[in-house]
């Protein structure tokens, strides 16, 4: 009998290197790196929190463009269309995971530095309608029951692209609560050089986290795409037969 | 920074506890859930050749 893994030899590899690169990554973030002279220990969340924000800012664009080919495909070419579809499901279920955390770390920072939980400046609220579009694309693929639900989706995404700019440049455009970029904001942005190697290892190790389970939730959606064509033909073979 | 930091009951503390863990509950239990319904998700007869992460194994 032959039995289906869900990971490969190359899977296995990847993911034992990047729980290795994490676990590392969170070492140095909470044991080596120095503490911060303003806030303390508590800025450690800093090492989790900008990787995973700067990836859920990264993983839309997989989602505009696999969307886009999506479109393109769907009357030229169905079987690449279903392809590019899986692609977008799975881009758009990590983007929801990392800006989840992105919002739950930050609430979490907020209230400990701040003194609260949330404020409705520019960047939370983009950040925070940029969690609900995807949510909704999510939500239109799983309930709507037409015949266009992957369509509209896919038009969907398109306009839940147009946010990740807006979200990026809020702390540039507006005046906010949140601070200010922390690289490429100008001369007085950047980390302390001691910082660097905590917070790119967990950059390392968090991207190589999001392409994993992408690809994992891309062979299970392609698997389940399958599975339905299966019991499509199944279907018809069965009617011609009484047919006969 | 000693470990015995994390538990040293602060607010500071409580806060950075909860959002290493949240980051580990949430993105272990999205692999989670993706495991599970490969588990249940019914296997295509007409499967294609093994990609990148999957390979197929005679048992």
């Amino acid at each position: 009998m032959k039995r289906s893994r869900i990971l490969g030899p190359v899977g296995f590899v990847w993911f034992v290197a990047t729980v290795g690169i994490i676990a590392y990554a969170t070492r140095l973030a909470l044991f080596v790196a120095p503490t911060e002279a303003t806030m303390g220990n508590v800025q450690r969340i800093f090492y989790y929190h900008v990787p995973t924000s700067m990836l859920s800012l990264l993983f839309p664009y997989v989602n505009f463009a696999a969307s886009l080919c999506y479109l393109y495909w769907r009357r030229r070419d169905p079987l690449k269309a279903l392809t590019a579809d899986a692609v977008a499901i799975s881009s758009a279920e990590v983007t929801v995971v990392y800006s989840s955390i992105c919002l739950l770390t930050g609430m979490l920072w907020g209230r400990a530095a701040w003194g609260i939980w949330w404020t409705w400046d520019a960047r939370l609220t983009s950040m925070l309608l940029l969690w609900l579009l995807y949510v909704s694309y999510l939500m239109l693929r799983k309930l709507s029951s037409t015949g266009q639900t992957h369509t509209l989706a896919a038009v969907l995404s398109v306009f839940a692209a147009i946010d990740v700019p807006i979200v990026y440049m809020s702390i540039q455009w507006w005046r906010t609560q949140h601070p200010a970029p922390v690289f490429g904001g100008g001369a007085d942005s950047g980390i302390d050089p001691s910082m660097k190697p905590a917070f790119w290892f967990n950059v390392l190790g968090w991207a190589m986290w999001g392409i994993f389970i992408l690809l994992l939730r891309y062979g299970l959606e392609r698997r389940r795409q399958e599975s339905e064509q299966d019991a499509a033909l199944q279907a018809i073979e069965a009617s011609l037969e009484i047919a006969q | 920074m000693k470990f015995s930091w994390i538990f040293n009951g602060t607010l500071e503390a409580h806060h950075l506890a909860a959002s290493y863990l949240a980051v580990w509950l949430i993105q272990g239990g999205y692999a989670a859930w993706i495991g599970w319904h490969w588990m249940h998700t019914k296997r295509p007869s007409s499967a294609a050749e093994p990609g990148l992460f999957t390979s197929e194994d005679d048992s």
